[in-house]
């Protein structure tokens, strides 16, 4: 349950309470080495301030800091060589079912974690679903990239919807108006690592379908619900732009800059790339203009969403166990995260109750439904914890690809689900074994 | 009656100097290098794949010893049916494209055209270009939106819409398959070259004065003393394309509905995607046996071409 608790009293609460960590005595760390594997950050500034941020440490405890930055999958690929050798690195960000796949091969941080929690009203379930393995926590998370639908403004109202639909029923209707006025949408239906996820799994929840029970290991995905989900995509693929079955992350993006895509799941960086490009570009500037983002619509069994997440992996194999809490606690301290987190403009926003009533919210009007949309995730392998079966599943694109067969013909509604049970049956079976 | 006094026989000494003068020696120290280096490089991460697909290990847990579980599962689950197959198309697809391709552009290079040797410089490009480069032109080009192959295919009234070059399944494997075929066509380009320019010209002059026309001469003088070349060209295509991973990852990822997954990309969504690197291994593993033909296949030839 998030609490209500204002700035000033979560400021006041939390000078009081003291990292709980073992205190470091800084000399400890002097000339030790800590090397750090992240990605890029959509917002360049806030690369900069991670980057600055190492410095700082490394000034305040002698601390030899190298923070390596890897382009797209690269970033996985290492952490996996880290995991796999127990060389390389001392900490990494990871998504968020990497915790469950490298588990035994992280540092318990259940102390850190929980003093940080305490630090910022507590941390969202989410958060635990996605850092907290046997009870414990074998990572910190980072945030959430709140995926939203982006839509044109001016082509709904033309289509005759003054606001984004609220219900499954109501999109349908409005793709369908859309599209005969020559403005479709188009929702991901590729092998895109972000956008599929986040597009695709809140349909599956809307009308009830799920993948494993609560156990995480028995498949219930062959049910009338996932059925239902599958016709209605089918149903409303005959309205989308074409391409969407082919597309990768930035596709969607580059469709709807284009002015060729009226709607589409994503997250911020459409909008702030027109909005950057506005004072130069008047394409973009009527973009910026006529766009705004709309919450999932509502269906037979409620509204949901899917974000990336990213979180701190800290390698149980580091040789320097105090340097990785030390910067970890220094990522988390009030002077850094909140003010990372405004630069972010919520991209990237952090898992905690108390940030709700932070000052971290981006001033645009038309970004601030993420303060909402950040309280409504849920991680793939639903009604159970992100396993490495569901990590698996989500690698091969296996509910991208249901959707997409039954969409294009391929197969029809009930044997795409019959597909997709089965290759989700064979995972969990190996999985299991 | 003097004494004479034999000198002994100085002791040779069995230093490095002894060794280095012994032939065989020489030769496997020599030689040693390289063995180390093939050991340590290729024999024992083969090896350690061989161990690693016997297992269900994952990248977190060292797992059991499941001796063929993973491959019997491979051969049941219809991705990697799929991806089999797909596999030997984008293989059967680029070489035979690169072949004729190639043998088209060799024998052009070979003419006296004009600024011949930028053409021949020009014509390694794509070979050359680092291969995510050129895959990022060929995404512009296949895109639903920014084509412009399709742009052109609009405005000229040819059609009415563009083709969905990478959402269509069948399309799309053709696509990445002209993309591996783009890239790998001037090596057999050149290696062909290569080989044109190594025929002595004094046989096409006879062959000339017998009567043969253009048609005759390639077909009795030119393929034959070129077909060590081009099986040797071939050859080799057909392993890198069997092995190729850019092209595909950077194009699709193996879609759309994994119709444009081959064994590499597979592979690595298995084993380090997905963590399961047992099963990685297996995948990786199952291109073994066509590769290991092609390989012992074309080692022979070479040690039968070398026999004097």
């Amino acid at each position: 349950m998030i609490q209500n608790i204002s700035r000033r009293s979560l400021l006041a609460a939390t000078a009081a309470v003291p990292l709980a960590t073992p205190a470091i005595a800084q000399n400890a760390l002097k000339g030790t080495k800590l090397t750090i594997l992240v990605g890029q950050f959509y917002v360049p500034e806030n690369n900069a301030q991670l980057d600055k941020l190492a410095v700082d440490v490394a000034k305040d405890t002698g601390m030899e800091i190298r923070v390596e930055r890897l382009a797209g999958d690269e970033l996985g690929v290492k952490t996996a060589a880290v995991i796999a050798t127990g060389r390389g690195a001392d900490l990494s960000i990871g998504v968020e079912f990497d915790t469950y796949l490298y588990a035994s091969k992280l540092a318990d941080v259940t102390d850190l974690a929980e003093t940080v929690g305490k630090q910022y009203g507590g941390w969202l379930d989410v958060a635990k679903q996605a850092c907290m393995v046997g009870g414990r926590w074998k990572s910190l998370c980072i945030g959430q990239a709140p995926a939203a639908w982006n839509y044109r403004v001016d082509q709904f109202a033309a289509a005759g919807y003054q606001k984004f639909p609220d219900t499954f029923d109501e999109l349908l209707k409005a793709a369908k108006a859309l599209h005969a006025k020559g403005t479709p949408i188009g929702m991901t239906l590729g092998h895109a690592s972000g956008d599929a996820r986040s597009t695709n799994y809140p349909v599956l929840w809307a009308f009830g379908g799920k993948e494993f029970e609560k156990d995480g290991k028995t498949v219930a995905l062959n049910s009338p619900q996932t059925l239902q989900a599958v016709e209605w995509y089918k149903e409303i693929y005959q309205y989308f732009v074409q391409g969407t079955t082919a597309w990768l992350d930035p596709d969607n993006n580059q469709a709807f800059l284009s002015g060729k895509c009226s709607a589409t799941v994503n997250v911020n960086t459409i909008y702030l790339a027109s909005r950057a490009a506005a004072p130069t570009n008047p394409a973009m500037k009527n973009i910026m203009e006529n766009m705004d983002h709309g919450n999932w619509p509502r269906g037979p069994a409620g509204r949901f969403a899917s974000y990336n997440i990213n979180t701190w992996l800290p390698f149980a194999s580091s040789t320097n166990r105090a340097g990785q809490l030390h910067f970890l606690k220094a990522w988390f301290d009030q002077g850094f995260l909140p003010n990372w987190t405004k630069t972010g403009q919520s991209y990237f926003i952090p898992t905690f109750a108390g940030f709700d009533n932070l000052d971290v919210w981006p001033d645009d009007p038309k970004l601030k439904i993420f303060r909402e949309l950040n309280k409504l995730n849920r991680l793939e392998g639903y009604a159970g914890p992100p396993t490495p079966a569901a990590a698996e599943a989500v690698s091969k694109y296996i509910l991208v690809d249901m959707f997409a067969k039954a969409c294009t013909g391929q197969l029809k509604p009930k044997e795409a689900v019959e597909w997709a049970t089965k290759e989700y049956e064979q995972i969990a079976k190996k999985r299991r074994a | 009656m003097s004494a004479t006094t034999i000198p002994a026989t100085p002791r040779r000494r069995r230093g490095l100097g002894h060794w280095l003068d012994h032939e065989q020696a020489l030769g496997y120290l020599l030689v040693a290098p390289v063995v180390v280096l093939l050991l340590g490089l290729v024999a024992y991460p083969f090896f350690v794949a061989i161990g690693y697909a016997l297992t269900d290990r994952t990248l977190a847990d060292p797992g059991e010893f499941v001796w063929f579980d993973n491959f019997i599962d491979l051969f049941d689950n219809q991705i990697y049916r799929q991806t089999l197959r797909n596999t030997f198309v984008f293989t059967a697809g680029s070489v035979t494209m690169r072949l004729v391709f190639g043998v088209g552009l060799a024998l052009l290079l070979n003419e006296r055209l004009p600024m011949r040797r930028f053409v021949r410089s020009a014509v390694l490009l794509p070979w050359i270009v680092p291969t995510v480069l050129g895959t990022m032109a060929w995404l512009w080009l296949f895109n639903p939106n920014f084509s412009v192959i399709n742009w052109a295919l609009v405005h000229s009234g040819l059609a009415k819409e563009g083709p969905n070059w990478l959402t269509d399944p069948d399309l799309a494997l053709f696509c990445v398959t002209l993309v591996n075929a783009w890239r790998g066509t001037p090596f057999m380009a050149i290696t062909v070259l290569a080989g044109l320019q190594a025929i002595p010209i004094e046989l096409y002059d006879a062959s000339a004065i017998d009567g043969a026309g253009k048609l005759q001469r390639f077909r009795f003088v030119t393929l034959p003393l070129l077909m060590p070349v081009l099986l040797t060209a071939l050859v080799l295509s057909i392993i890198w394309t069997f092995s190729d991973f850019g092209i595909v990852y950077g194009l699709t990822k193996g879609g759309p509905m994994n119709a444009t997954h081959v064994l590499a990309t597979l592979s690595y969504q298995q084993g380090l995607a997905a963590g399961n690197i047992g099963e990685g291994a297996a995948i990786s593993l199952t291109m073994l046996p066509v590769l290991l033909i092609l390989i012992i296949w074309q080692l022979r030839r070479i040690r039968r071409s070398t026999v004097i």
